[in-house]
């Protein structure tokens, strides 16, 4: 292997240069890294690998922990092992994820961040202004969040309404979870509904991981007389990019009064065929993320470690495996004006909903029980419709509400 | 920091009298001398390639099959062979597998031996153990350099393996995984020849916190110390060459003796080697400071250079001035360079005293042996940290991932600590008596040195030392981890 000039300076100057001395050290090396891969030359590639080996750590700082997450996804990437790679890594995801695992991460991320309880409270807000006055409401939840938002929506409804209606809630689940979580999940939140008083029906749907794209109408075994409501949060993303308009379609055939969309803020689609703008796109959200993480969390939470550790898995589907984002394989997210577009097109289309004042007081509350650096942006212009939460002014996810066109 | 802990004055006259002590490992039962340990690994690889049956005579590593890597998706049970550990636990439940008897499938004769002093069933203390097992079947698919088998393996470590875990085995896993990704990494790349990236900053400031939390360094300084002050005695012109001297946390304590001595102080001067000229004069321009408060006679001399790898002119030496040189081994970084040129180079100095504290496990060797050991000796060194920290403690953190970590990698990297190929000395003691430097025994006062420093640090009755063969060693429970010795050069005795 050629020594490159960079490696000449380290050498003679006996390590007095400490290349991670600098800041944001890790973006530059990969961002080098991936430019290298991109030109497919086979010793910058080599060099800039080696040098993010020796500086890379999942237990350092940000700058180590993004080197060594993008590290071995770059590493998979010029290697060809992306694939391979990653289904070792979900198998052994689903192995060790046990519902109480998966529960204590995702309660402790919501303690510290507003990251999911934004768009659960902006969600739930519209759900029950939309589904008003309705005796039977069917909710149809899929979501990432194993079923954390519904206690709040409960005790609304046992609270606001002079008759409580009856509740069914069908949950889809799209993480990397399997069927017993489902089952621990059924069994607490009827148990927090009995609490609640409100009447309530609790429905796994079937579906394989991520194979979201593939639910049919008859999945969700409707009622004559219910009002149903659908919450996608982060689940729009696990459906193949060619069958997302499909996907809606089915949703508008549901016919609900109302259709809540969140997802994060991030275009890993349009750009999937040119490498290096699908990169920075991923180095500039997950960077993000991580400092979010790690600003937000104690320097040795476990739970802070599951979440990276699950950043690190979609880091590797994106950048190194070469499905298109169906069957799992891929969560190639979209931003809030990309997924309005295309809930907006079409003959079975959708039109946006405002939140009402009241749900954006909802939300401010929220924020201000959180550390500072966490903002309410409402969108601007005439594409865009929805709340943005923003961290340090970067908007990061995105909340939105539909009805389908008549 | 140091005003607690006072030096002795030396009453008597320094005794260097040569004294030949057959140098022997003893404490643990455990030895790292290379063939025993071998052998030790080859048993290993033999029960885990049998599947419930004895493979025929002639084993070889190559020969084991491939499946006895069945690859696992994810079961963290130990698989096919019944293992058991001879296990003892901390007072928080953190496991610690001393000494790993391997069983065929059958319950061993010596289950009375097994003790188990914690019989709750500790979810994490199940979890650190056999992912144990995993791991050491990935070291010894590394050792065969089956990369395809040791990298999915590792897939699976490094994904459940916490650093933050209560279990103490976990967090060695968690390292020591990662260390070993590293190096399947750095094997795929092929550039080993290339000199390791060294983070200066993270390490000195980690090497701080180390020595607040652990009385490791603190006994390597004071007993290392107390030596020079007794070979300093009655001399009035005295030179001291830190072969590694980082900060220089070493040497105030010992500035404040000698400027205090009954007999006045010395006029002292110190050669410093080091990796970087910057962090030497940030030492100097320290020290300098603590010797001028004083009130003593001070030069300072700083060599940004390894000792093997130095021009020995620059290493000025006086006549009529007592040289003492010191050495504190560690795996942080090449501080060395070539073992045999720093050899030839003490040869040349010809010091009155060297002091030594040697790390407890071998620096060279295979991959597999130099796994063994630091297993061995990072599992004891996590423990002792796991006794007294919280798993959530900020500063055990920083030095389990900052210091021990770094070790660790540079352990298992290709080519061993030194990164470099050179070869190296199994043990810096052995070599030092063969070339003819004569032992100094470890004196009373500096066993008394090694008792205070370990009543600073509770609790005392995990730390541990062990005077014999005129060293000094202090270790956790059974384990030796850090051997302080005193030699004098041949040239030099009467």
């Amino acid at each position: 292997m050629q020594n490159s000039s960079y490696h000449q300076t380290t050498a003679s100057s006996s390590t007095s240069t400490d290349p991670s001395a600098s800041e944001k050290w890790a973006e530059k090396l990969l961002r080098e890294c991936a430019k290298a891969i991109s030109e497919k030359d086979s010793s910058k590639i080599h060099h800039f690998l080696w040098m993010l080996n020796e500086l890379s750590s999942p237990y350092g700082d940000t700058d180590q922990k993004l080197a060594s997450y993008f590290l071995q996804a770059l590493f998979c990437k010029a290697t060809e092992s992306g694939d391979r790679s990653y289904n070792t890594l979900i198998s052994v995801a689903e192995k060790i994820h046990s519902f109480d695992t998966a529960r204590k991460v995702i309660l402790k991320f919501q303690e510290v961040s507003p990251w999911t309880t934004f768009g659960h409270v902006a969600s739930n807000a519209v759900i029950l202004e939309a589904l008003e006055g309705e005796a039977k409401l069917h909710i149809i939840d899929m979501s990432n969040t194993y079923c954390t938002q519904w206690p709040t929506l409960l005790e609304a409804l046992a609270t606001r309404n002079d008759e409580t209606p009856h509740l069914r809630l069908s949950v889809v689940v799209t993480a990397a979870a399997g069927g017993s979580v489902m089952k621990e999940i059924g069994q607490r939140m009827e148990k927090f509904a009995r609490l609640m008083g409100v009447p309530f029906e609790f429905q796994a749907v079937n579906c394989g991981f991520s194979r979201l794209g593939e639910l049919k109408r008859e999945d969700f075994a409707l009622r004559e007389d219910e009002a149903v409501a659908v919450n996608c949060v982060g689940a729009l993303r696990s459906v193949g990019i060619k069958d997302r308009n499909g996907f809606l379609r089915v949703i508008h055939g549901l016919r609900p009064k109302v259709v809540t969309v969140v997802e994060e803020e991030a275009d890993f689609t349009s750009n999937k065929d040119v490498y290096i703008m699908c990169f920075e796109e991923c180095l500039r959200f997950y960077g993000t993320f991580f400092e979010m993480l790690e600003e937000s969390f104690v320097a040795t939470s476990n739970e802070r470690l599951m979440l990276e550790r699950e950043c690190s898995r979609s880091i590797l589907s994106v950048l190194a495996c070469e499905g298109d984002g169906g069957s799992g394989e891929c969560e190639r997210r979209e931003k809030g004006n990309q997924w309005c577009a295309r809930l907006r097109s079409g003959d079975d289309h959708f039109m946006p909903l405002n939140f009402s004042d009241d749900a954006v007081d909802d939300v401010r509350a929220l924020l201000k029980r959180y550390q500072a650096g966490w903002s309410l942006v409402t969108s601007q212009g005439d594409d865009a419709f929805g709340l943005y939460l923003a961290w340090k002014d970067e908007p990061v996810v995105w909340a939105s509400a539909w009805k389908p066109s008549s | 920091m140091h005003g607690t802990l006072e030096l002795i004055h030396p009453t008597e006259q320094w005794d260097c009298t040569p004294i030949n002590f057959p140098v022997t490992h003893h404490g643990s039962e455990r030895q790292f001398a290379g063939a025993e340990l071998s052998d030790f690994m080859e048993h290993v690889a033999r029960q885990l390639s049998d599947n419930s049956e004895n493979t025929a005579d002639g084993f070889s590593m190559e020969s084991l099959s491939n499946e006895a890597f069945t690859p696992s998706t994810g079961e963290y049970r130990p698989r096919k062979l019944a293992r058991t550990y001879h296990h003892t636990s901390g007072s928080d439940g953190c496991g610690h597998a001393e000494d790993l008897q391997w069983i065929n499938g059958t319950q061993s004769e010596n289950v009375s031996t097994m003790t188990y002093k914690n019989n709750r069933s500790n979810d994490h203390d199940q979890q650190g153990l056999s992912l144990i097992t995993l791991l050491m079947e990935c070291a010894v698919a590394i050792s065969v350099d089956n990369l395809e088998e040791a990298n999915k393996m590792l897939l699976e470590l490094t994904q459940v393996a916490s650093p933050y875990s209560p279990s103490c085995a976990e967090r060695v896993v968690a390292y020591f995984s990662k260390a070993m990704a590293r190096r399947v990494m750095s094997s795929c790349l092929g550039g080993t020849m290339l000199s390791p990236l060294v983070q200066s900053k993270s390490i000195l400031s980690a090497f701080q916190a180390f020595n607040t939390i652990s009385p490791f360094i603190k006994f390597a300084h004071f007993t290392a110390n107390q030596a020079i002050l007794e070979a300093f005695h009655q001399r009035d012109r005295v030179h001291i060459i830190d072969l590694d001297i980082m900060q220089g946390l070493q040497w105030p304590a010992l500035f404040h003796i000698l400027a205090t001595r009954p007999d006045g102080p010395p006029h002292l001067r110190m050669t410093a080697m080091g990796t970087s000229y910057e962090a030497l004069e940030e030492t100097g321009r320290q020290l300098s400071g603590f010797a001028r408060r004083l009130g003593l006679s001070f030069e300072f001399h700083p060599v940004a250079r390894k000792p093997g790898e130095v021009d020995p002119a620059m290493i000025q030496t006086r006549r009529g001035e007592t040289v003492a040189v010191h050495w504190l081994q560690h795996s942080l970084y090449d501080a060395i360079g070539a073992d045999w040129k720093t050899m030839r180079l003490l040869e040349l100095i010809a010091p009155r005293v060297i002091t030594l504290v040697e790390q407890e496990m071998p620096h060279s060797g295979p991959f597999l042996d130099r796994f063994i050991g630091s297993l061995h000796y990072y599992s004891t060194i996590f423990d002792s940290l796991g006794a007294t920290l919280g798993c959530e403690d900020v500063n055990r953190h920083k030095v389990e991932h900052w210091l021990l970590s770094r070790e660790i990698s540079n352990m298992l990297a290709v080519g061993g600590p030194t990164r470099s190929g050179d070869e190296r000395f199994g043990s810096w003691r052995t070599e030092l008596m063969r070339r003819g430097f004569a032992q100094v025994p470890m004196s009373g006062n500096s066993m008394t040195q090694a008792q205070l420093i370990l009543n600073m640090f509770p609790p005392t009755h995990g730390y541990t030392i062990q005077q014999g063969d005129g060293t000094l060693r202090l270790g956790w429970k059974e384990n030796g981890l850090y051997t302080a010795s005193a030699w004098t050069s041949p040239r030099l005795l009467r």
